[in-house]
């Protein structure tokens, strides 16, 4: 790669290895997340009983991903330049969607599921082209979604859970395989599949680039309205894949559950150094951010802190640590670029 | 002139980027009444240099001075204190605020009540005044076009009453017209003791504008002299380093094909019935003063703006006006004006921003090809010498005349049939303006047809095998081969109605 040296500058040959700035900045910060998860893992396993059991760290890896499985999405989706906050209600509904259609309305399980990805996908399709098409910001488009998903799910049932009758598939979604809870399999497989799309494919780039410059992405020929249609579609297809993993490990399409994860998946993006201003992020980022939330909450739990408290403590931490990222990026910039 | 005329000086001052040392060892000062021009290729470190002293940018090594304070550990507001005023090389105003709000963008005129509105608006009058230009305080800046913003941009430095005021390139996006107007200001602030750093790539302007020339050269002073003293031709081989290269006798060669491309009675806001043919295998230029509609016309080809009359016929067909996507898939391709809003993508590496226009030609099965990027990517750095560390640098870290041609690249890269080129030469030095000259020339005997829209007449007269003249948005002029002369031309551009 540095084999290059820029035409006719002699000065210009040392150093050379250096360079891309904003690769730097995200390496530092991937790094100092890295370490960051380590002390926390150091110190939680020498105060919070139980913290390094099996049982523990499994539990640790299914909380990862409540908040995974969206959050490759919305890497890309903030990557863009846009914000999804439909998230938390997007999971419930998709999970009362699911409990209503088996129950209520007999609908053949394995079509109840499709109508819920089908469901979901629509609708994140719906807020990206109300985007797209006529240019309101993705914040309100989804925060109109945030508010009508909560009110239709809880409206579909009452405020009251709604039972759903057992089947192989749903305990195999609540169970494990090989021993590896099921969700963070999907996460997991999930997160190659976004790895390879952010970096390997047409369209990952022409993420990138819209969210760069949206402009000067059009004016090169990138169908910019499209790209932002799917990538909200994506975050809809992905809530929904959420609500039947909620579904099946609560046993219950539940209206009321999921309340603020969209502020956690969030949070795990920009922790991981995805700038919300758009155009740079990246998604090994991501995978150590939503590592650090689920570490932090699950070490709270443990320690035994009040559960309102825990808000506060979170809050205090994914600012501090989004601060240290910014600080980071700001010294690195100054020195070298 | 004694040493208490030093306005602003730099002391042994070095200054590294990733990949290049954009200054070394550079020694410079300006004094009192002095207008001092800044020469050199794109990317010898001259908007460097001007970062330096201006406070956005600090050196690694040596001193930079201002009325002998030195600049170490401040930023531009306390630089700007010091009475230093800038115009950079890429806009900064707020496209979605006034011009009146702009010009005193964050020190807006205040009375007891808040923001006095009335006295920002006479203040705006009067800086505009100053500058003799005539432009509406109240409209938004997004609503001019590059040259406006530009002149806006000056007023702005200028009505800060500076001590030192800084130029960098202002005058890349500029008719003739504007551009003496321009050199006047610069000449009149001068006069009243402000020295003036001013950066140029065109010769004849710096003669007009300038006592004295550093020439710069691949971040190292080549040399300060007085641009009188010294000829053109002396001074562009010191820029480059030998001798330049004599100019290629000019070819005319307008083609008799039939049109690949052509437009009847297109009407819109800046177009009045606007006729054009584009023919494969020629250059053809479009010359106009501001406001003639030229970018227009490249944008309702392309089908970015729809007209609101009008046709356009493709290979001979009828097309939707205002179908941009499928202009592109049919082989055209654009390079827009002010590349910074609408050409780079700023934080992706130089190779991604060239393949961005075709993806799939470096992709295999959907999935792309890291190998065929890079090999696309240098080969078309090589082809249009681009000046960076790596294929994979950032773009926005180039210097402004190499982004360009990245961006040209683009097209290149998508194998465009037709080209159209808006302001492609903007902000490039004469060695890469003369690498542009020869990739359209390319472009044009393998049969494309290449479109070049440009301020500089000089250069649309020099490399044209056909000009369309425009006037009011109406093609009123059409000139080929050797009828092209630089007074007709100019003399068709700026005829009254
Ligand atoms: N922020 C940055 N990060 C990395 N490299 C940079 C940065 N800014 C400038 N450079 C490099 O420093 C060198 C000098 O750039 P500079 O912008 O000073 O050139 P210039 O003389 O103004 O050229 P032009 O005529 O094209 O405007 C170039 O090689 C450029 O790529
Ligand atoms: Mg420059």
């Amino acid at each position: 790669m540095s084999t290059t040296t820029p035409t006719g500058t002699p000065a210009a040959t040392a150093d050379t290895r250096r360079g891309r700035p904003g690769r730097d900045t995200q390496r530092l910060n991937e790094i100092g997340l890295v370490g960051a998860i380590v002390v926390l893992f150091v110190v939680l396993s020498a105060t919070a009983p139980g913290f390094l059991s099996v049982t523990n760290q499994l539990a640790i890896l299914r909380d990862a991903a409540t908040i995974g499985v969206v959050a490759w999405a919305m890497t890309l989706v903030i990557v863009a330049g846009e914000i999804d906050i439909s998230i938390g209600p997007a999971v419930a509904f998709s999970s009362v969607l699911l409990a209503k259609a088996t129950g209520e309305w007999h609908v053949p399980f394995a079509l109840s599921v499709l109508l819920c990805l089908v469901v979901g996908l629509l609708l994140g399709a719906g807020a990206g082209f109300l985007r797209a098409r006529w240019g309101i910001p993705s914040f309100v488009a989804t925060l109109g979604l945030w508010s009508a998903l909560r009110g239709l799910a809880q409206y579909m049932t009452d405020g009251l859970p709604v039972p759903l009758e057992a089947n192989g598939f749903l305990d195999l979604l609540a169970g494990s395989i090989l021993g590896i809870p099921t969700p963070a399999i999907v996460m997991a497989v999930l997160f190659a599949v976004f790895l390879f799309v952010a970096n390997r494919t047409a369209y990952g780039r022409s993420v990138f680039a819209v969210g760069g410059n949206a402009e000067a992405a059009r004016l090169a020929g990138i169908g910019v309205s499209r790209i932002r249609v799917i990538l909200f579609a994506t975050t809809g297809l992905l809530a929904a894949v959420s609500g039947l993993l909620l579904a099946a490990r609560l046993g219950s399409g539940n209206g009321g559950a999921s309340v603020g994860l969209e502020f956690d998946v969030i949070a795990a993006v920009v922790i991981g150094g995805t700038s919300l201003a758009g155009g740079k992020g990246s998604l090994l980022g991501t995978l150590l951010g939503v590592a650090f939330i689920t570490v932090i909450g699950n070490g709270l739990v443990l320690l035994g802190v009040n559960a309102f408290f825990q808000d506060v403590v979170r809050g205090v931490i994914i600012v501090g640590a989004v601060l240290i990222n910014v600080l980071l990026s700001n010294r690195n910039g100054a020195r070298s670029s | 002139m004694s040493n208490t005329d030093v306005v602003a000086e730099v002391r042994a001052g070095t200054k590294r980027y990733p990949g290049v040392t954009a200054l070394s060892d550079v020694d410079f000062a300006v004094r009192r009444g002095e207008v001092r021009a800044l020469l050199g290729k794109n990317g010898a470190g001259k908007s460097t240099l001007i970062k330096v002293l201006s406070g956005a940018e600090h050196l690694d090594s040596g001193e930079a001075l201002v009325r002998g304070k030195s600049l170490a550990g401040l930023g531009t507001r306390d630089v700007a204190a010091l009475g230093v005023a800038t115009v950079y090389q890429e806009l900064s105003l707020v496209p979605e605020m006034t011009v009146a709000e702009n010009l005193f963008l964050g020190a807006w005129p205040r009375s007891r009540a808040g923001l006095d509105r009335r006295r920002m608006r006479a203040d705006a009058k009067e800086a505009m005044a100053r500058i003799g230009v005539d432009i509406e305080v109240d409209r938004t800046v997004g609503s001019l076009g590059a040259a406006g913003q530009q002149l806006v941009e000056i007023a702005r430095a200028v009505a800060q009453r500076p001590t030192l005021l800084i130029l960098d390139e202002p005058t890349s996006s500029l008719a003739a017209a504007e551009v003496r107007q321009v050199i006047d200001v610069v000449r009149t602030v001068a006069e009243q003791g402000v020295a003036v750093i001013y950066v140029s790539h065109r010769m004849d302007e710096i003669r007009q504008v300038a006592d004295t020339a550093t020439v710069v050269r691949d971040g190292r002073i080549v040399e300060t002299l007085p641009v009188r003293a010294a000829s053109t031709h002396e001074i562009v081989a010191m820029m480059l380093g030998a001798a330049p290269e004599a100019v290629a006798a000019r070819t005319r060669r307008p083609s008799a094909e039939p049109p690949v491309l052509s437009a009847r009675g297109l009407v819109s806001d800046r177009l009045d019935g606007l006729d054009i043919d584009v023919r494969p295998g020629e250059i053809l230029g479009i010359a106009g003063v501001l406001g003639s509609g030229r970018t227009e016309t490249l944008r309702a080809l392309v089908g970015l703006d729809r007209p609101a009359a009008g046709e356009i016929r493709l290979r001979g067909e009828a097309v939707r006006p205002g179908a941009f996507a499928a202009m592109l898939r049919a082989g055209l391709g654009m390079t827009p004006e002010n590349r910074r809003r609408e050409g780079i993508v700023p934080l992706m590496g130089v190779d991604e921003n060239i393949v961005i226009s075709d993806l799939g030609r470096v992709s295999r099965s959907g999935v792309l090809d890291r190998g065929a990027i890079r090999q696309a990517a240098r080969a078309l750095i090589d082809r249009l010498a681009i000046k960076t560390a790596r294929p994979g640098t950032p773009i926005g870290t180039l210097s402004g005349g190499n982004q360009q041609k990245a961006v040209i690249a683009r097209w290149l890269h998508a194998g465009s049939e037709v080209l159209l080129l808006d302001e492609p030469t903007r902000g490039v030095d004469v060695e890469a303006k003369r690498q542009i000259y020869g990739q359209m020339r390319r472009l044009a005997d393998d049969g494309r047809a290449v479109v070049f829209v440009s301020s500089e007449m000089e250069e649309l007269a020099d490399v044209c095998d056909r000009i369309v003249v425009l006037r009011g948005g109406r093609a009123v002029a059409e000139l080929s081969g050797d009828e092209i002369e630089l007074t007709r031309v100019m003399a068709l551009a700026i005829a009254e109605d």
